[in-house]
């Protein structure tokens, strides 16, 4: 059993294992962290933007105005940004049987694994799964084909030339391998190689394997998949949750006894609590608001904002702030919230008592209605008109790099009054910030993860104790700048396997087992003998076939009745095939009875010598050994054959046949 | 004594003989008892005035048919009776005394058994050791044995007890023993045989006892743990309580075992050996016999014990005991200080002052999850250790609060400062509420010390962080705002701190005012209010500006804030920002600034609060800010806005459902009252004053103008409205409020018939009230009620004369009602003897008519 790991970032991550003839790709998470690299794209035509100054090296060999442009002190690529994709030299794509979907976080590199890779597979995944992941990809597609860049850069990604940029342009791995963004015609090909599932549904992967997934608590139709086969079972845990958030509850009982655990999927802020980071964003956002300013929330069109506008609802009225505007952007907006409402089948059990009332299971269609929130594709039409401040701004993308954000940023950043509170934890707050430098407004870092924490993930995997567990080597250590927290990592016994990008692991457990069928007929026909009490046994000769997988135990055909042959020599020289197997013989020789049968039939002057493995009887007056060991027994006796053969039938006499 | 009580005692006494009836309740029988000690603590003798008792007592003590309760209250009341000599004699010849006393009578009938009995026993001893015949009696009956029995018993109020008894006992004995000895009391003298044998009985119950006392102590196995717990205490007690001779000779006889015990060291008797230790340590005097080294090296020998938990505990006990022997409060200190050493790494305990092996054993302790209770003990002896001498502390203090700090910087899993010791204990320590609220106390304490030299601006920067971080739970953010208040009241220069740490302290207060956890609200609120209030301790630094100027821009930052909290949906919060408003303006209205229009905005809500907040603190706290601005304002009168608006506050605040709004209104009325009749205290009754100066012409008018200045703000009606009201705090205040007016205002000699000031009645319940009484009242008198009008139109709003109606009132009837307290009928000792003898009457009629009491029941 192997795991090939195509991505090196723990929470999106893209592994393939293959077991049992399978080859099962586990997500295909895309790391957008690549476009942080890359300019904004404004909606809107941005003079301080335009104005960036082009870079050139230092002593002006290099002149690379056009592709790069500085600002704050940092080097920008000025291009439609790209994404920094799961690995596919490791192995062949089109091998690939399934893919498996945790959750919509982690199937944004679908198209890229799907397409124009020769892949014949299925992909599975729950259906809010595959409709928010949806909206998602059409929100990035739309994002990036809003505002058409000409232009494309490339000469900055020649080795000899990044090598001497600055920054963390220079750091960059693999950029040759970064890719743009895939159009809307490969996400819906992509998509509708997507089969759904239902949590606990079995999935018979070639009579190999089934797969199941399962509830993981952490978004709307989030997933963990079992992989098993009769004898084995692999867990894949990706994102999973704990805390009562909208989503239905993890399953944790069914992930018990696994012998290979696959972790993933953690949350990448150990140390803040989403209560407290809650909290945190309702204060900042009432403070901003009571003192006049307006709030940006960048943040993605689906998952935590649900949440968030919850906490709001009941915020709303304490904080006084029940005629400040709610404002939703996002192509996908409408959808997002509609969806959300009618999935009741994969929420908590306290939202899907609602429906049955019948009321909405999240209030925000309560905000909605009474106007407070209003949602909106874009910044171009109704809003134009609507828009009042001071208000609030929910909108994409989390990188500030796309989106209408980008639009937010530039219109609010220079007063001092408004504030940008980051909610998602996927990007790293100053380095989003970073072409917008310098800043007068107030920005606040609230990243809200409720995926497992290490206290958390200890005491689940003492509950379900799997035999082995592989995860990212970056839970195998403290954070770099965190280096004497030993409690920000993972500790088990035995220590977990680590994976990096490009890593090819050999899972530590050997398959012993393999179920094969017997067909009646054959069964009919078999003579059982008890060896022990509850142990029966029994010889079989018939033929194996071997087909998906199964593998079944048929009667030998009878031999079509032999040909004349004309070489009546050779037809002696083969065995007679009907003749009957020798008898299988079991048990152990009884040293005491032995001794005494042996006195019986005459034979007195023995000699016991015991050995490490059992005795060795020395027939004296015979000059014969007999050698009784525990899976073997030898009589040694020179050219007195009748004497040998007495001796065997003495020993078969206290051995059993079958 | 009443003689009804006493008529009716005997039927009482033959009922609790007679029944092993239930009483109406289990405490009346304590009740009963308390009574008849009240009874002979006023010097009447008991048995005089209630010659039942005796054969109540004989008839129980012989026939022990009713329940352990009646017999365990016969022994406390035979203890009572027998307290006094002349009982005791009555006792012993009516033989009552032995029977009762002797154990192996209850153990024969096996009511033995029952704690409550024993306890009865041991009370009943205690209360009749009180003079040398008892003590005769109780070595003659050999009550010690049992009574040493009994220390420790499975009951643990038992036991108690009978520590309690013991210690009485050694007591009685030296006090009996010195009085022989020094021959002062005169009949011991006189009768000089008595005298021989008490000594000889005294020094027999103290041989015997210090003999069970040393032989007790060391537990021989580890189920003997308890007792000997028992007996360190009752060691403590007794060591506190004996004088000289008495107190060598216990000690003298135990000292040993105390060695054997500290060498020992076993954690379960540490801390009651070191009450022991330091009860002889302090109780010893330099004359002694036994050396106080001796004590010492013992308490020395406790202190280097190898288990770090006991050890802490041990010192712990020795900082809080304020004990001032110099060599053990440095050791104890040093020994306190040592887990902070090693966690912040701090170098707070020279490594060559301390033993190394217990820093080792320290350092492997702090890695398990008890470092948290410990690193907890260890702050929260902060306090004595700040007021130690500096030369006997291992480190200077500043030191100690670069290591609080460092400890709540890893508190928050910030460990740029770490050291080898934190490694393990990090992981307990991390987001730890309990070692943060600690260590802020620790703090707090820490900013009292003289010599801290440490910038305020270090911890200034912490609490500003942990105000600012998003993970600290509200109680810790509220320990933060006091520790920072309290460091701001001893600094004396403000200049350290940073424009950057103003601004950042500026938005945490500002986004905590916004938090989601009303608790956290809270707290800013009380903390801006109390920053104001730092102001006033600090005037005399001259032209230093107020810290709340200074940090946080004063009251334009706060009062916005608290205006804002004004509508918050936690009635704790708008109470507490109408009490830091009051704060926070209470400077203005000393200096007599000019009214703003953020202040009538203020008032205008305030009185919205009070007239329509559905809860009591948010109201409650309305009056008390206007208490506040009379109180503090420089001339109240001179005040348009606050003149204007406490007639409304009175008249809201009278008629509120809540009893402590009431009650603060009528303080605000006395406020009032203060201001209009400046000297309220009547004339000297025996100063000879002419009449004309009393009943001027100008004082009468001046009288008159402020009556009629007090009427018109409300007071009056307010004072009436109280006085009829149904809670009796508030009706006995405004009586004496009511009182006060009275003196002021009705001169004894001044006919009734005087033009006076009238006050206007509504047509509320409380004016028809008023005129009820009034009404009764006149009526009684036979005077007719002038100026008023007649009682049968009394419905709509009617006016009545101030004079009068305080004349009529009966005002002084009242006042003795209301200064009774409510259940002083229900409480009385008839009611409560007849309640006995009631409860047994039903019972006798139970089989008959079952469904009486049934009925009874029900009303």
């Amino acid at each position: 059993m192997k795991l090939y790991c195509l991505s090196g970032h723990p929470t999106l991550p893209c592994n393939v294992l293959k077991f049992k003839s399978t080859t099962i790709m586990l997500d295909c998470g895309l790391d957008t962290t690549s476009v942080l690299n890359f300019l904004p794209l404004p909606l809107v035509h941005s003079p301080r933007l335009s104005k960036l100054p082009g870079w050139i090296s230092k002593d002006g060999t290099v002149n690379l105005e056009k592709e790069l442009k500085e600002c704050a002190g940092r080097v920008f690529v000025d291009s439609q940004p790209e994404f920094c994709l799961p690995e596919r030299e490791l192995l062949d794509l089109s091998t690939i049987d399934v893919i498996l979907i945790s959750n919509y976080h982690c199937m944004m590199a679908l198209p890229y694994i799907t397409e124009h890779t020769g892949f014949t597979g299925t992909v599975y995944a729950t259906e809010p799964t595959l409709q928010i992941g949806r909206l998602l990809m059409e929100e990035l597609v739309n994002f990036m084909e809003r505002v058409p860049k000409a232009q494309s850069a490339t000469c900055w990604k020649n080795k000899e030339i990044q090598r001497m940029l600055p920054g963390p342009l220079k750091d960059a791995v693999d950029v040759w391998t970064w890719k743009r963004c895939y159009s809307m015609q490969e996400v819906n090909s992509a998509l509708s190689k997507v089969q759904l599932v239902g949590y606990s549904q079995k999935v018979e992967l070639f009579g190999a394997v089934q797969v199941s997934p399962l509830s993981s608590g952490y978004s709307l139709g989030s997933s963990n998949w079992i992989i098993q086969s009769h004898h084995e079972k692999v867990s894949y845990v990706s994102g999973s949750s704990l805390l009562t958030t909208h989503p239905q509850p993890m399953d944790q009982s069914s992930l018990k006894n696994s012998d290979v655990l696959i972790l993933t999927g953690l949350t990448q802020m150990p140390t803040a609590n989403p209560d407290g980071m809650l909290g945190e964003f309702c204060s900042n956002l009432a403070m901003t608001i009571r003192a006049g300013g307006n709030v940006l929330v960048p943040c993605y069109s689906s998952g935590v904002i649900y949440d968030l506008l919850e906490c709001l609802y009941q915020f709303i009225d304490n904080a006084n702030l029940g005629t400040t505007p709610f404002y939703f952007i996002s192509p996908v907006a409408n959808s997002s919230l509609e969806f959300s409402q009618i999935f009741a089948e994969w929420l908590c059990h306290n939202k899907q008592t609602k429906v049955y009332l019948p009321e909405p299971p999240f209030p925000h269609a309560e905000l909605i209605q009474t106007n407070k929130l209003k949602h909106y594709p874009s910044i171009h039409g109704d809003f134009s008109s609507e828009f009042r401040q001071p208000c609030v701004v929910f909108t994409g993308h989390p990188s500030l790099r796309f989106g209408d954000v980008v639009h937010f940023m530039e219109l609010w950043g220079k007063s001092g009054l408004n504030t940008v509170i980051f909610t998602e934890p996927d990007f790293s707050y100053l380095d989003a910030l970073a072409p917008y430098q310098p800043l007068a407004m107030k920005c606040v870092y609230c990243p809200i993860d409720t995926r497992l924490n290490f206290h958390q993930v200890s005491k689940f995997l003492k509950e379900v104790q799997p035999l082995h567990v592989v995860c990212p080597e970056q839970y195998t250590q403290p954070p770099l700048t965190q280096s004497h927290r030993s409690d920000l990592m993972l500790e088990l016994q035995p220590p977990p396997m680590p994976y990096r990008r490009c890593a090819v692991l050999n899972l530590p457990f050997r398959r012993c087992y393999e179920r094969v069928y017997i067909l009646p007929e054959l069964a009919n026909s078999l003579v059982p003998s008890e060896v022990k009490p509850g142990i029966t046994v029994a010889t079989v000769s018939a033929v194996l076939h071997s087909k998906d997988n199964k593998h079944t135990l048929q009667s030998v055909p009878k031999p079509p009745p032999a040909a004349p042959s004309k070489k009546r020599k050779r037809v002696i020289e083969e065995p007679p095939a009907t003749l009957a197997p020798k008898p299988l013989l079991s048990g152990a020789v009884p040293l005491e009875a032995f001794l005494a049968t042996l006195q019986k039939h005459g034979i007195t002057e023995v000699k016991v010598e015991e050995t490490g493995e059992g005795h060795i009887l020395h027939l004296q007056a015979e000059d014969t050994l007999i050698q009784l060991e525990e899976d073997g027994t030898h009589i040694v006796c020179d050219n007195n054959e009748p004497l040998r053969t007495t001796l065997r039938d003495l020993v078969l006499r206290f051995l059993q046949k079958l | 004594m009443d003689s009804e009580c006493v008529s009716i005692l005997p039927r009482v006494c033959e009922v609790l003989a007679a029944s092993g009836s239930s009483l109406p309740d289990d405490t009346s029988l304590e009740k009963l008892l308390d009574w008849l000690t009240t009874i002979t603590q006023t010097g009447v003798s008991l048995l005089e005035a209630c010659p039942c008792l005796l054969d109540f007592l004989s008839n129980v003590a012989l026939n022990a048919a009713p329940g352990p309760g009646i017999l365990s209250f016969t022994l406390k009341l035979a203890g009572l009776i027998g307290a006094s000599e002349d009982g005791f004699k009555a006792l012993e010849e009516c033989s009552v005394l032995e029977l009762v006393f002797a154990p192996h009578h209850w153990q024969e009938s096996g009511l033995w058994e029952d704690p409550s009995l024993r306890i009865g026993w041991i009370q009943g001893l205690k209360a009749i050791l009180q003079h040398s015949k008892a003590l005769s009696f109780f070595v003659q009956a050999d009550l010690l044995e049992p009574l040493l029995q009994l220390q420790t018993d499975s009951s643990l109020f038992v036991a108690s007890a009978a520590n309690q008894t013991l210690a009485h006992v050694l007591l009685l004995c030296q006090s009996l023993s010195s009085v022989g000895r020094d021959g002062t009391n005169k009949r011991d003298v006189e009768h000089n045989g008595v005298g021989v044998e008490t000594n000889q009985n005294c020094s027999g119950v103290v041989s015997k006892v210090s003999e069970y006392l040393n032989e007790s102590l060391v537990p021989r196995e580890t189920s003997r743990l308890p007792r000997s717990q028992q007996i360190l205490k009752l060691l403590t007690q007794l060591l506190v309580q004996v004088r000289p001779p008495l107190r060598e000779t216990l000690l003298l006889t135990v000292l040993d075992s105390l060695e054997e015990l500290a060498t020992k060291s076993c954690s379960q008797l540490t801390l009651p050996l070191v009450d022991v230790l330091l009860a002889a340590n302090s109780s010893l005097g330099d004359t002694d016999r036994i050396p106080k080294q001796r004590i010492g090296q013992l308490l020395s020998l406790v202190l280097d014990t190898k288990k770090p938990a006991d050890v802490v505990q041990a010192a712990a006990a020795l900082m809080r005991s304020h004990q001032t022997d110099p060599d053990h409060s440095a050791h104890a200190a040093r020994v306190l200080l040592l887990p902070l050493d090693i966690v912040t790494g701090v170098s707070l305990v020279d490594k060559d002052s301390t033993d190394e092996e217990l820093r080792i054993l320290m350092t492997e302790q702090l890695q398990s999850k008890t470092c948290v209770s410990m690193i907890c003990m260890c702050l929260t002896n902060m306090p004595q250790i700040t007021v130690m001498a500096p030369d006997r502390l291992p480190c200077p203090q500043s030191l100690v609060v670069r290591a609080v700090l460092s400890l709540l910087r890893l508190c928050r899993g910030d460990c740029s400062s770490s050291s080898a010791g934190c490694v393990g204990v990090f992981r307990y320590v991390t987001g730890s509420s309990k070692v943060q609220k600690c260590a802020m106390e620790a703090l707090s304490a820490l900013s009292k010390s003289p010599e801290v030299k440490i910038g305020l601006a270090e911890v200034f920067k912490l609490l500003t962080e942990y105000l600012n971080c998003p993970l600290s739970e509200p109680s810790v953010l509220q320990k933060s705002y006091k520790v920072l208040i309290n460091w701001i009241d001893v600094c004396t220069d403000l200049s350290c701190i940073s424009d950057q740490l103003r601004e950042d302290l500026t938005q945490a207060v500002r986004k905590r005012a916004c938090d989601t956890r009303w608790e956290a609200r809270d707290s800013t609120v009380e903390f801006l209010g109390h920053l104001a209030e730092v102001r006033s301790c600090r005037k005399s630094g001259g032209e230093e500006r107020e810290p709340s100027n200074a940090l946080l821009g004063g009251r334009a930052f706060a009062v916005p804030l608290l205006k804002e909290a004004l509508q918050d949906p936690e009635s704790y919060v708008r109470a507490s920002s109408i009490a830091a408003l009051a704060q926070t303006l209470t400077p203005s209205w000393q200096q007599g600034a000019p009214v703003t229009q953020e202040q009538v905005e203020i008032v205008t809500r305030l009185q919205e609060i009070l007239s329509q907040d559905s809860e009591g603190f948010a109201r409650r706290a309305v009056v008390k800010y206007f208490i506040a601005w009379f109180s503090s304002c420089s001339s109240p009168t001179s005040c348009p806005l606050l003149v204007q608006h406490v007639p409304a506050v009175l008249s809201q605040g009278a008629a509120d459902l809540d009893w402590e709004v009431k009650l603060h209104t009528l303080q605000l009325a006395e406020l009032l009252l203060d201001q209009a009749f400046p000297d309220p205290a009547p004339p000297h009754p025996y100063a000879v004053t002419p009449e004309g100066l009393i009943h001027g012409e100008d004082e009468e008018s001046a009288l008159l103008g402020s009556l009629n200045g007090v009427v018109d703000r409300g007071v009056v009606s307010a004072l009436f409205c109280g006085l009829v009201d149904c809670d009796r705090p508030v009706a006995l205040k405004a009586c004496q409020l009511l009182l006060r007016l009275r003196a002021a205002v009705c001169p004894p000699t001044a006919s009734a018939a005087d033009t006076g000031v009238s006050c206007k009645l509504p047509g509320r319940s409380w004016a028809q009230e008023i005129r009820k009484i009034q009404g009764t009242n006149t009526d009684s008198e036979g005077g007719s009620a002038v100026g008023s009008e007649a009682r049968g139109e009394a419905v709509e709003e009617s006016s009545v004369g101030v004079r009068e109606a305080l004349r009529s009132l009966d005002l002084d009837g009242k006042l003795s009602i209301l200064t009774q307290s409510s259940d002083h009928v229900y409480n009385s000792p008839l009611s409560l003897l007849q309640d006995i003898l009631t409860a047994s009457t039903p019972h006798s009629h139970l089989t008959s008519e079952p469904g009486q009491e049934v009925i009874v029941d029900c009303y």
